[in-house]
């Protein structure tokens, strides 16, 4: 056994291997990232001459402006989806259900077949073949299929709503378990109905729950690439699939590095300013 | 019907599936009592004071309080408030919005509500206190705020869901006091549940015992003391030594009975009891009862027995002493007047009892 002399070299034997990790796979991965962007790509290699080119044309672009504020809005519609159907199953599970346990498991039970069988078969139930259209054209309500199902950003946010939704299930539900039932009895014996008790007690109880699924949801989703390239056709692109491009067809990797980082810059600047409202406004209600 | 009860309890039952909780519950209670609901875990206590509240609906009777039935009335819309047992204060709120909670959205102005925020803290003498986070205080100072937050609704009845259990020894003997006061000065009425036979005796004006659901006595503390309804009451009220004694003789105020090691004595009848025939039980409080060396003087009955165990309490003594024909040692305690253990185990000592000290049980239970 390692005999350890004091605290601090506990402490870095302890923290040694994540530290390593970390620094492998996220920071050097990171510095190539950084370093690529500030390169430029002629025609079959790298010009390693240190420019900010590729942010100028990037900032420029009005299709990378699109795609990014593209992303970020269908991002921000499927947490919002996500958290707003999560929330009551989630107080259904915590606060009134009797079999706690069969019920999270139940909603892990997608997770028990692979993502990308899931999107395909939102693409049966949503095609122009597909399981919904069959249905509506054999009850009569439809006599041509709908058109405005798959391939677009209502496409998208479905399928990725329906993906998330345990991630946004399980925070919440964590936080609504912690709260002390005493504490709803108190707010109603202090004269609250319901409706004014879960908004003075229970919805500020849950906000560090609510933030925690959204961070979860809007951070990945920004950058998705499967579900658009997928379900989204033309009009459910990403900023992702251009990225892929740029690491692909188009063979201009430093412009793909800067796009991902400022989708990164994007989503981490987007965050706080959310991080930051929400707890604001959770100190506000009393 | 008289406007001094403001809570009427008429044959409240309250029944989870298959267990009674409670049952064929009757009370009132008197406008700026202080009473207790006092019994072991698990007797029906916190149901009972639950359904005062409205969070518990009884399976039937009616509950009454300040003259209206509290049939469908919802628990915010009900005349009481409670402080919890864990004081429920409200993590995400300083310690002047919990006290404020119930004042705010009622239309009440900012001012008003400072005001009496102010005043409630004041009165449980946390006076300034308003901007403190409810995570930084100590136990003590929770229970204020709870009770602070309680009474700034002004509720006509106050009910406390073993307040001070949460508490350490010394704080929650000030507390005692300290409840007491404020509940005489403010002249609101407090039905307090607790387990603590002690607490509920230095606190209240009138405490109900409960076993099993059943409200099986209800008198002011002394009372309960001295004329226990039977032996349940009087083995979980204060210590007790228990006797078999045989009926000989019945007048209008007393009975001639005779104990195993006592001998024949004449004591009182006991009014809260039901007559008990031939075969009673009858109880000897341990402080009533004297201990000497030689045979005490001038009582009415004594018997001789030996030390079997000695426990030091501090401001008393506690001596066993086994008497022949008695199963279990008799308890005799001795105040700790001259810092002294006079008696040792296995000693032979006298026992010495006034026959009024002798309290009529009525019928021996283990005999029927």
């Amino acid at each position: 056994m390692v005999n350890f002399k004091s605290e601090a070299s506990r402490g870095i034997a302890l923290s040694g291997p994540a530290t390593l990790y970390v620094g492998l796979l996220v920071a050097a991965p990171l510095a190539i990232l950084v370093a690529y962007s500030l390169w430029t790509q002629t025609y079959v290699s790298v010009d390693r001459t240190v420019t900010l080119a590729n942010y100028r044309e990037a900032f420029t672009d009005p299709l990378v402006r699109y795609l990014m504020i593209r992303s970020v809005l269908i991002a921000g519609a499927v947490t919002l989806f996500t958290v707003a159907l999560a929330y009551p199953i989630a107080y259904f599970i915590a606060l009134k259900a009797r079999r706690k346990t069969l019920w999270l498991l139940l909603i892990t039970i997608p997770f028990w077949s692979s993502y990308l069988l899931r999107v395909f078969a939102w693409k049966l139930i949503l095609g122009f073949n597909g399981v919904l259209n069959s249905a509506l054209l054999s009850i009569g309500v439809i006599d041509t299929p709908l058109t405005f199902l798959l391939y677009n950003e209502f496409a998208v946010v479905l399928t990725l709503a329906h993906a998330w939704a345990p991630f946004a299930i399980l925070p919440i539900y964590v936080s609504l378990q912690k709260i002390d039932l005493s504490l709803l009895e108190a707010a109603t014996d202090l004269g609250n109905s319901a409706v004014q008790r879960f908004l003075r007690v229970t919805l500020p109880l849950t906000i560090p729950g609510i933030i925690a699924a959204c961070l979860i949801i809007f951070i990945p989703t920004v950058g998705d690439y499967v579900t658009p390239s997928l379900v989204g056709g033309s009009d459910g692109k990403m900023i992702a699939n251009l990225i892929q491009v740029q690491f692909g067809a188009a063979n201009n990797w430093p412009l793909g590095a800067t796009l991902s980082l400022l989708a990164m810059m994007s989503v981490g600047f987007v965050a706080i300013v959310f991080v930051l409202a929400a707890s604001g406004l959770g100190r506000r209600i009393r | 019907m008289t406007e001094q009860n403001i809570i009427q309890l008429r044959q409240i039952e309250k029944r989870f599936g298959k267990v009674v909780a409670v049952s064929k519950f009757d009370l009132d209670l008197r406008a700026g009592e202080f009473f207790s609901l006092l019994g072991p875990s698990g007797c029906g206590k916190t149901t009972a004071l639950r359904m005062i509240a409205g969070f518990q609906e009884p399976t039937s009777g009616k509950i009454i309080i300040d003259g209206q039935d509290m049939d469908g009335i919802p628990a915010n819309q009900r005349p009481t408030n409670m402080v919890f047992q864990s004081y429920a204060i409200f993590p995400h709120l300083n310690v002047g919005n919990n006290v404020a909670y119930g004042l705010r959205g009622k239309g009440i102005s900012k001012a008003e509500i400072d005001t009496r925020v102010a005043q409630a803290l004041e009165m449980v003498e946390l006076g300034g206190l308003q901007s403190r986070g409810a995570t930084e205080l100590s136990g003590g100072q929770r229970q204020r705020v709870a009770l602070a937050r309680s009474l700034i609704m002004r509720p006509k009845v106050l009910l406390l869901d073993e307040p001070l259990s949460a508490l350490d020894k010394k704080l929650r003997e000030q507390m005692q006091f300290e409840l007491r006061h404020l509940q005489q000065e403010l002249g609101i009425t407090f039905v307090m549940v607790t387990h603590d036979q002690y607490e509920a005796m230095t606190m209240s004006d009138r405490i109900g015992v409960m076993f099993e659901g059943r409200l099986v006595q209800v008198d002011a503390p002394p009372t309960l003391y001295a004329k226990p309804c039977n032996n349940e009451v009087a083995s979980f009220i204060g210590e007790m030594n228990f006797f078999p004694a045989e009926v000989k003789a019945e007048h209008a105020e007393s009975l001639t009975i005779t104990t195993p090691c006592f001998g024949t004595m004449e004591i009182e009848r006991n009014p809260n009891v039901a007559t008990g025939g031939r075969a009673i039980e009858v109880g000897i409080r341990p402080e009533q009862l004297e201990i000497s060396a030689l045979e005490p003087e001038g009582y009415d009955a004594t018997t001789q027995g030996t030390v079997r165990n000695v426990a030091f309490y501090g401001e008393n003594v506690h001596y066993h002493v086994e008497v022949d024909g008695v199963k279990k040692p008799i308890a005799a305690s001795v105040p700790n007047y001259f810092h002294t253990v006079d008696y040792r185990q296995g000693d032979t000592v006298w026992l010495g009892v006034q026959s009024a000290s002798v309290i009529d049980l009525g019928q021996d239970q283990s005999k029927s």
